[in-house]
This record gives C-alpha cells, sequence and structure tokens, in this order.
C-alpha cells in the first residue's frame, strides 16, 4: 500500500488534536482519498468525535468512533476501545488517528495493532504556543520528551477569534526553535481558514499551511 | 515565593486549567483533593505546576478527607483549596459544614455535573443548594456563580481573599461546560493590578501558653447544651449578616424599564444577555438580573427590579434550586414567576427568547 498517509495526532489537552485531524480527514476526502478518521481517545472515551459523526461521513470519510448509543449504559465504569479501532491500520487508504490526550494518551499507541511495524505512521504533536503550558520552546520540548513518540510538529498557535497574524509569527518561531531540539519537521501550520486571506506573511512560510475550519464547537460533549 | 505570572497574557485554555492557574496567581501554598470529573483536570494542571512554583498537593484517599485535610492545611496558616464535583461535593458538605461552624477560610472549586447522584459527568446546575446550604450547615457561605474563564480566574482569586478577610467558606461554583470548554482568558499577577493577597495565619499552635500568654485558641464544633450551640450559631449569624452587604454581587442588563425580567446565573446568564439583546430588537421589554453571588444572594437590589416587572421567568438547568433562593428573597412581591428548568441541560438563547415571547403574548 504505497502512499498511505497515516497520522495520528497527540498533544496537550485542548491542544487541537481533534479539531486538526478531524479537518485532515476533511481535506484528504476532498482530494479524492479514501479516509480512515478514528476515535483513539480513551482518555475522555465517547466525547470527543461522536457528534461529528454526520459531517465526516457525508464528506465520505468513514468513522471508527462509538455511535451515542453505543455508550448508554457506560457511564464510567472503566475504559473502553472500538475493537474495529484497535486494527484500523489494517484499512485500505488513509488513516487518521485522533489520540487522547498527555503521556497516558499517548500510550493508547501501544494497543494499536500494527503501529509499531507500520512504516508509514507518523505520531504528529499538535501544539499551540496560544497555551501556557506550551508557550515556550523549552515547554514543548521537555512535553514531547514527555511522549513516546513524535515524529513532527503540527503548529495549531491560535487565541480562538483573537488570533492575530503576529501572534501565529511569533508561535512558529517557537516551534521551529522546539522542532530543531527534537529533530523533528515541522509538518503544517493551521490558521484558521476566516483569517488567513489577511495572513500574507503566513503564506510565505517554508511550511505547508493548513486552513482549518472549526468543527469542533459543534462537538462539544 | 516565585511569581507564576510575570506579565499580563492572553492565553487559551480550558476552565480547569484557568482555576489552576488562578490558585497559583492567589499564592495558594497546597491543593487537597480526590479525583472526579468533570474537575479532574484543576488537580492535573495544579499537580503539574505547584512542584515549579514550590507549591504542593496532597491526594487524599476520598473526599471526606480532601475536605478535611483541606481545613487541617488552613488551620495551620496555609493558603488551602479543593476543588470537587457532584457525589464528590456531597460527601465534602461534612467538611464544609465544619469550617462554617469553625469560622475556617476554606476554598472549594465546584464545576457541577449532573444529579441526582452519580448522573451525568458534563453539565448541570444542580449543586446550588448543596454550595449554598448543603450538609447540616446554615448556609453561613459564601458562594460565586462563575458564567466565563475570566470570572473563573478572578473569583478564584477573590475567593481566597473573601475567605481570609471574612473567615466563612467560599466556593466558586462553575460546571462542568466551564470546566471543559476553551475560549481566550487573561491571565494575571494579582498585585501588578493592586489586588493584595490578605496574609494568612495559623489558627492552631499559637506561640505562648494558653490561658497564660495568650487566649486558647479553641475551634470548636460540638457543644454540650442547646444553649451553647444556640449562642453560638446566632452569633454566626449575626457575623453573616454584617458581610452581606460587602460580599453580596450581581449584574443587572436593561433592568431599568423591563417589563420581563429573566433570571439566571452561571453560564446561563450567557444566553440570557442575548436573549435580551434578541428580544429588544423584537421590542420586548426584557432585561436580566444575575446574581454572581448565590448566597448571600443581592436580595436588596432584586426586590424593586421584579416588582417592577410584569412577569419573571426563572431559567436554571435544574428544578428550581435557585429559584427558590429567589422567590425566599424577594417575598412579598407580587409579580408572577414563570420558570424554565433544563435539569442537567444547557439552556440556549432562543428557548429562553420563546418563553419570554409566549409569556408576553400571555399565553
Amino acid at each position: 500500500m504505497p502512499n498511505r498517509i497515516i497520522e495520528a495526532y497527540v498533544g496537550e489537552y485542548a491542544s487541537g488534536k481533534s479539531e486538526n485531524a478531524v479537518n485532515r480527514a476533511l481535506f484528504l476526502a476532498s482530494c479524492g482519498h479514501a479516509v480512515t478518521l478514528v476515535d483513539l481517545d480513551l482518555v475522555e472515551p465517547c466525547f470527543c468525535l461522536r457528534p461529528l459523526r454526520e459531517t465526516v461521513e457525508k464528506a465520505g470519510v468513514t468513522l471508527l468512533a462509538f455511535a451515542t448509543e453505543d455508550t448508554f449504559g457506560l457511564g464510567e465504569a472503566g475504559q473502553t476501545i472500538l475493537p474495529a479501532a484497535r486494527f484500523a491500520l489494517m484499512r485500505q487508504g488513509d488513516i487518521i488517528l485522533d489520540i487522547g490526550y498527555g503521556i497516558e494518551g499517548s500510550k493508547i499507541l501501544n494497543l494499536l495493532v500494527g503501529a509499531e511495524e507500520d512504516p508509514d505512521l507518523q505520531v504528529i504533536l499538535v501544539v499551540n504556543t496560544g497555551r501556557p503550558m506550551t508557550d515556550t520552546a523549552e515547554k514543548i520540548i521537555s512535553y514531547a520528551q514527555s511522549l513516546q513518540r513524535v515524529d513532527g510538529i503540527l503548529l495549531n498557535n491560535h487565541l480562538a477569534e483573537e488570533t492575530t497574524e503576529e501572534f501565529l509569527l511569533q508561535g512558529v518561531k517557537i516551534g521551529e526553535k522546539a522542532a530543531a531540539a527534537l529533530h523533528v519537521p515541522i509538518v503544517g501550520v493551521s490558521v484558521a481558514a476566516e483569517i488567513l486571506p489577511q495572513c500574507s506573511k503566513v503564506k510565505q512560510l517554508p511550511y505547508e499551511i493548513r486552513p482549518l475550519q472549526r468543527v469542533m464547537p459543534n462537538a462539544f460533549w | 515565593m516565585k511569581k507564576p505570572i510575570e506579565k499580563e497574557t492572553r492565553a487559551y485554555m480550558t476552565g480547569n486549567e484557568v482555576v489552576a492557574w488562578a490558585a497559583l496567581a492567589a499564592q495558594a501554598d497546597i491543593m487537597y483533593g480526590y479525583p472526579i470529573t468533570p474537575q479532574n483536570e484543576i488537580m492535573h494542571y495544579w499537580t503539574r505546576l505547584a512542584p515549579q512554583f514550590e507549591r504542593e498537593f496532597l491526594q487524599t484517599e476520598d473526599e471526606a478527607s480532601a475536605g478535611f485535610t483541606t481545613l487541617g492545611g488552613v488551620m495551620a496558616g496555609r493558603r488551602s483549596f479543593t476543588g470537587t464535583s457532584g457525589p464528590g461535593h456531597m460527601i465534602m458538605q461534612e467538611a464544609m459544614c465544619m469550617a462554617e461552624m469553625m469560622r475556617l477560610p476554606l476554598v472549594s472549586i465546584i464545576q457541577q455535573r449532573g444529579g441526582p447522584s452519580t448522573a451525568t459527568v458534563i453539565y448541570s446546575q444542580q449543586e446550588s443548594t448543596l454550595a449554598c446550604y448543603g450538609g447540616n450547615g446554615e448556609g453561613f457561605r459564601v458562594v460565586y456563580s462563575t458564567c466565563n474563564h475570566q470570572e473563573l480566574f478572578d473569583y478564584t482569586i477573590k475567593a481566597f481573599n473573601t475567605a481570609w478577610k471574612h473567615f466563612f467558606p467560599v466556593f466558586v461554583l462553575g460546571d462542568g461546560y466551564q470546566a471543559k470548554m476553551r475560549e481566550p482568558v487573561t491571565l494575571y499577577d494579582p498585585e501588578a493590578r493592586g489586588v493584595q493577597m490578605i496574609p494568612t495565619k495559623p489558627l492552631l499552635g499559637l506561640p505562648g501558653t494558653p490561658g497564660v500568654d495568650r487566649d486558647p485558641a479553641q475551634l470548636r464544633n460540638t457543644y454540650n447544651t442547646e444553649e451553647e450551640l444556640f449562642a453560638v450559631v446566632e452569633d454566626l449569624r449575626k457575623a453573616y449578616e454584617e458581610i452581606v452587604p460587602q460580599v453580596a454581587e450581581y449584574q443587572t442588563y436593561d433592568c431599568d424599564d423591563c417589563e420581563y425580567l429573566i433570571i439566571a446565573h452561571g453560564v446561563v446568564t450567557r444566553t440570557a444577555q442575548e436573549a435580551v439583546k434578541n428580544l429588544r430588537a423584537k421590542g420586548i421589554k426584557a432585561g436580566h438580573f444575575r446574581p454572581v453571588t448565590l448566597r448571600p444572594l443581592a436580595a436588596d437590589a432584586l426586590l424593586p427590579i421584579a416588582c417592577r416587572a410584569k412577569k419573571i421567568l426563572v431559567a436554571e438547568s435544574a428544578l428550581g434550586q435557585v429559584k427558590r433562593m429567589i422567590t425566599d428573597g424577594i417575598y412579598g412581591c407580587t409579580t408572577p414567576i414563570e420558570t424554565l428548568y433544563k435539569p442537567g441541560e444547557g439552556i440556549y438563547t432562543e428557548e429562553i427568547e420563546a418563553k419570554v415571547l409566549a409569556m408576553a403574548k400571555g399565553e
């Protein structure tokens, strides 16, 4: 299976993992790829991608996530993993994995069958320098080192509707410093689609710019 | 003590993180707690940050212990706090009542979840009665009901000062929505804004010999006779009533000429404020009264507004917990009251608007 895109999005709590994973899946589907989006968040199971099923399926993306009715009765009684999600790497086409936050979240890769051997799997760290836990290169480096694997950094710097181009550019500098120290590439810079037209300097950056449609506000629990 | 926030910063955070940073900024020394959703990230972030700023954390074996160890911290003169939710909040009531009785400056952050019992880990406004009047207490508490991240930050800081100034337990009453949602917030060092943190002091283990050099520092919650207890509770009542004018807080929106008064607290004030704007645009004279402190309730401010209105709507994500406090607070007011209750569910602007429009049509 050549040229498969297999990406696992990891990162700090509220760094934008789900937002970027969903956007990535929708983008790849719009390019004609067969895409499977997998909700592997066991830290907060059943809450994240579930409400977006209709949106992503309409776009042709296959979603592996619990349906609301599947979660009824589970309450907080332990953690559950959708069996299909565990074997997601055996599927054809592109696979985008939305992983739970932090060290515990990233350990889920241990449960993903074939993760260690898969030559195409990229573990992408989503970083927002607008968040106090990752607002300096030093903090990002130390956080990345606490995770078992990071293959690239996706900069998702923003302050919601208050994001400015200046803020984006400052964040890129911080991200570059961290990426250099970690010896991993910056795989992209996400920018809210509505402000991108006003960001001429960001567009000139030597990175893939990923316009972001905010879908997660509709997914809130 | 190393400053966690050197300069004012705009940041994008979840509500629980905001609380952890606010407690750091307020120079809190220690958090005691036991995990429960949706307040967990207060603990997560506190435990990650505390060691960097020479603060401490103790995870106890349950919420009863978390409540009492927080009181222990307070007695030792440490700026202490805890955070909990739902069933944990219930279990902690014994310590919270002890704080009322002993006048201990306990600070608790409550992120309300659905009830009764374990219910959901998500959202509700069903812990208002518990926060205000829980256990076998008499409500000698201050309860701030916040509506956004900035308020979570501001009122967490304020809670410590209210507690250490007045020596009553203080609650910041958030909810699962506020805990988990993300929005920009300004983080600041209170001292840089002219807010001095009130110095803490040990309440026990004082220097000198009790009865010789000083009065005994006797903190009691047990009494032998009815008369003795009655006198103590009367003293508590008087002390509490004295602070009411200083601590009661509220906000009004278009209340001067309002005919339809919407009363809502916490996050529901956000939809109520929107509803007022939309209703005014449709020619309906709507207004909104928001109690910021549920306890004490700013009843003196609310009464004339309530009496002037044609009709009142109380909207809350519970079955009338705050409405009961309102009707008690405005006793004697004859304005008809209608309700929009959604226990454990969010309330939308459109729902409030539709209800007020129906009220205006006399439906």
